[in-house]
């Protein structure tokens, strides 16, 4: 690894000599894109990242909420995409034990587990089907082992993702305000290294993920071990409590380097260390080997001299590693020595400030035609089309992967993976809710629209929980940024981003930009992924059985949308077309309604309508509660259109309701009042889903049928081929 | 033809951490006071019995198979395979 020669030069002014070998590796890992942001950076300021409930504190890794009664939640997202394409067991495993500590490393307890995995065609590509599969195999171990659920996320396939894999992971913690560790130092408090031994795994992943992704360079390889990390939530945990922590710190990327260099910076303070201290797993590394290892299950710990003794009886007591590596010193520099040699001594800030860039950028040519439909081929059975679509790896259910992931542990969760959003109990009667969403297909017609989408796609998700969104956390994936027309993507994605989030006040709590996603064959579509975390003041919506005769609302326009969508890409075979748009006011009326609707409990259900349109949307709430629907298109509120369109276009801001027939006259008088756009579709009962135009049957389908095909097929597929 | 034992020996590379093996060495075997042992690494052995020529083309056989189907990732193991005589 090492630094751009314009970076040396950089640095060799701003120190005013020559850098040491280990002072090189030092600053290259901290300045490589994973770790400084250098590229993105300047722009990521644009997001509102203030509001009412954020509490913010310097040295967090992890965005804080206030939620009442003296308790807090946090939020955190990180990926860990390609050290999961050259291993998945070990790299999403790792990537979960990564988050986790981000949020530990505030004071509070982790509760929750959310994962987004994106591989290439697992139909025809079998690297990708052993990707996803050892993937998910390693998220469920590591989290299982843990004790803590994983209660939602997504998966998706597209072949953008071939021969590549992104494991997008985020973590939700809970604990007491009064708890949040206020990270600080004074000259003379110790610096402890806690947790596993330091080792050669993981040298240079920081750099490695800054990089394209090329055969030969596939080196960096991280073991998982989920009961060491088991045990530093516990003794971190426990440590809290007896106030034996200063400041802390979760070694991620760039290990050492990254963590004491930040922890200086973001405090105003130096820090003088012995690399001898570090207990190792290897007895002959180098202090640059010591200091770039990405070891995993690590924390960095401030604490004084009277409280060493303590915090040493509980690394006992749970039989991890603590080594004493070093102290706090006044002069803002990062002395690491080896023994009585000096090995490194740079300032704090020039090592945790990479020079900020600012990349040139250009619209992509290939957006230009983009938009221009070609003529497709009609569809002539919609009934037998519609089930190879229901059993399409991108809609068919996710049990297979939810199914092995413990989801009840902490008996906190209330609704549970499988619904628009999963939904955990919190200790002061409160409820929480919350959703990852990502939609690249959208994002790659049009970058803006579709990063927007999956902003309120994930807020629709809490919303029909009955949950008010109260913070996002963005995950900005892209290509390689020296590239202008990639870059411009990436702007183009947060300017919407930041017009959504300022539009309906939620403010950006957290978030991670990762770059440089390429692939053999080209870089990965635009792939923004947020997290929203909604609050329940009172109950959540519960799941009720619906009964014949129960009722079909539609709330929100349905209109020629089809740009990325399932129903293009999936049984046509073709990207392209104008891609679902946002119209802010509109959506915000449909929010605030569907919220009013479910405080006045005249809701069994509210589900979100969005991938694979209405056709999927509807089937999905008669699969899950096995009853079928009928279902007339005449009455889809929006422009006339033609009836595939009807079916598949992916609009946003809308949202399906069922409730029992005699509340319409007190749904219909709230919805008036807003001047929605609704229509009443459709009527539950009997075995069918049926779809009809001018009365003319469109789809039919036997609902236990159509369920057994999309519940299973993604078994099917994974297990059988 | 003849046959032979083939034994395919996976572990994880030298320097990549084996948290199972250090959990046996650390919490079994040296506080059952074995303190000569200083290192365990735990390993998985697939024992493959196969009909080919010679020695030769039966490590081969077996090298292609595990390379083909992916029974270990070349990124994190170091595979051993051993051919004896049946």
């Amino acid at each position: 690894m090492s630094l751009e020669p314009q970076e040396l030069d950089d640095l060799t002014s701003k120190i005013g000599r020559k850098p040491t070998s280990t002072e090189l590796q030092i600053v290259a890992a901290e300045w490589s894109e994973h770790c400084s942001y250098k590229s993105s950076k300047k722009h990521l300021k644009m997001l509102p990242m203030k509001g009412r409930l954020v509490i913010s504190e310097k040295g967090y890794d992890s965005g804080v909420l206030d939620v009442g009664d003296g308790y807090v939640i946090t939020a955190h997202i990180e990926s860990h995409n390609h050290p999961s394409a050259v291993e998945p067991y070990g790299g999403a495993a790792t990537g979960v034990g990564g988050v986790i500590r981000d949020i530990l490393s505030a004071g509070t307890r982790p509760i929750a587990i959310f994962d987004g995995l994106r591989f290439g065609d697992i139909e025809k590509d079998l690297q990708a089907r052993w990707l996803f599969k050892n993937a998910v195999t390693g998220i469920a171990d590591y989290g299982n082992c843990l004790g803590i659920p994983t209660i939602g996320g997504e998966v998706e396939f597209d072949e953008c993702y071939s021969n590549y894999a992104l494991v997008d992971v985020a973590a939700i913690g809970f604990g007491k305000k009064k708890n949040l560790i206020k990270n600080h130092a004074k000259k003379g408090n110790i610096v402890v290294l806690l947790g596993g031994s330091t080792g050669r795994d993981g040298i240079g992943g920081s750099q490695f993920a800054s990089d394209s992704l090329e055969s030969e360079n596939r080196s960096a390889v991280q073991i998982p071990d989920p009961f060491i990390e088991k045990l530093i939530i516990e003794a971190i945990l426990e440590a809290r409590d007896q106030h034996l922590i200063n400041a802390m710190k979760d070694l991620g990327g760039g290990g050492l380097s990254c963590a004491v260099s930040e922890t200086a910076d973001a405090l105003s303070i130096g820090i003088e260390m012995d690399v001898d201290k570090v207990h190792t797993r290897e007895s002959d590394m180098s202090p640059e080997e010591i200091m770039v290892s990405e070891s995993q299950e690590r924390m960095l710990i401030v604490t004084t001299d009277e409280k060493l003794k303590k915090l040493q009886i509980i690394c006992k007591k749970f039989r991890i590693a603590c080594s004493v590596i070093g102290h706090v010193t006044t002069n803002n520099m990062m002395h690491v020595k080896k023994g009585k040699k000096t090995c490194a001594n740079l300032p704090t800030d020039v090592v945790a400030n990479a020079k900020l860039l600012d990349r040139p950028s250009k619209k992509p040519a290939y957006l230009e035609t983009i938009e221009q439909e070609k003529k497709l081929k009609p569809v002539s059975d919609y009934s037998k089309m519609m089930l190879k679509f229901l059993a399409s790896p991108n809609i068919a259910s996710k049990i297979w992967v939810y199914g092995q992931y413990d989801h009840e542990v902490g008996i906190r969760t209330v609704v549970k993976p499988g619904k628009d959003a999963s939904v955990l109990r919190l200790d002061n009667g409160k409820f929480l809710s919350a959703k990852i969403d990502g939609n690249p297909k959208h994002c790659y017609i049009n970058p803006r629209e579709g990063a927007i989408g999956c902003f309120e796609e994930a807020c629709r998700n809490v919303v029909c929980t009955g949950a008010k969104p109260i913070g996002m956390l963005d995950h900005l994936q892209f290509g390689n940024p020296e590239n202008p027309e990639i870059f411009w993507t990436f702007l183009e994605s947060l300017k919407g981003l930041t017009d959504f989030a300022k539009y309906f006040e939620i403010p950006c709590v957290g978030g991670k930009v990762s770059l440089y996603n390429e692939t053999p064959s080209g870089p990965i579509k635009p792939t923004p992924l947020i997290g929203i975390l909604g609050l329940i003041e009172k109950t959540p919506i519960s799941s009720q059985i619906i009964s014949p005769g129960d009722s079909l609302m539609i709330i929100g326009d349905t209109k020629d949308e089809m740009g990325g969508s399932e129903y293009f890409e999936y049984i046509h075979k073709f990207i392209g077309g104008k891609c679902p748009v946002v119209n802010f006011k509109e959506s915000k009326s449909n929010m605030n309604i569907v919220l009013e609707l479910v405080k006045n409990e005249l809701l069994k259900a509210a589900h979100d309508c969005s991938k694979g349109g209405l056709a999927v949307a509807i089937s999905e709430l008669c699969m899950t509660h096995k009853i079928g629907c009928k279902v007339s298109l005449d009455k889809v509120p929006g422009p006339k259109l033609d009836v595939d369109r009807v079916l598949f276009s992916e609009s946003h801001s809308r949202y399906l309701l069922v409730f029992e027939k005699k509340n319409l006259k007190k749904l219909e008088d709230i919805l008036k009042k807003d001047k929605i756009s609704y229509s009443v579709l459709g009527k539950f009962g009997g075995e069918n889903i049926l779809f009809s135009k001018s009365s003319k049957p469109i789809i039919d389908l036997r609902v236990d049928k159509a369920q057994k095909t999309w519940f299973n097929s993604l078994r099917e597929l994974v297990v059988h081929g | 033809m003849t046959t032979f034992d083939v034994h395919v020996i996976i572990e994880n590379k030298p320097g990549i951490s084996d948290p199972e093996g250090e959990t046996i060495l650390h919490d079994l075997v040296l506080k059952g006071n074995h303190s000569a042992v200083s290192k365990i690494k735990t390993a998985k052995m697939l024992k493959f019995t196969i009909k080919e020529k010679d020695k030769k083309s039966a490590k081969i056989t077996v090298q292609k198979i595990c390379d083909e189907l992916r029974i270990y990732n070349p990124m994190v193991s170091k595979v051993t395979i051993d051919v004896f005589d049946a």
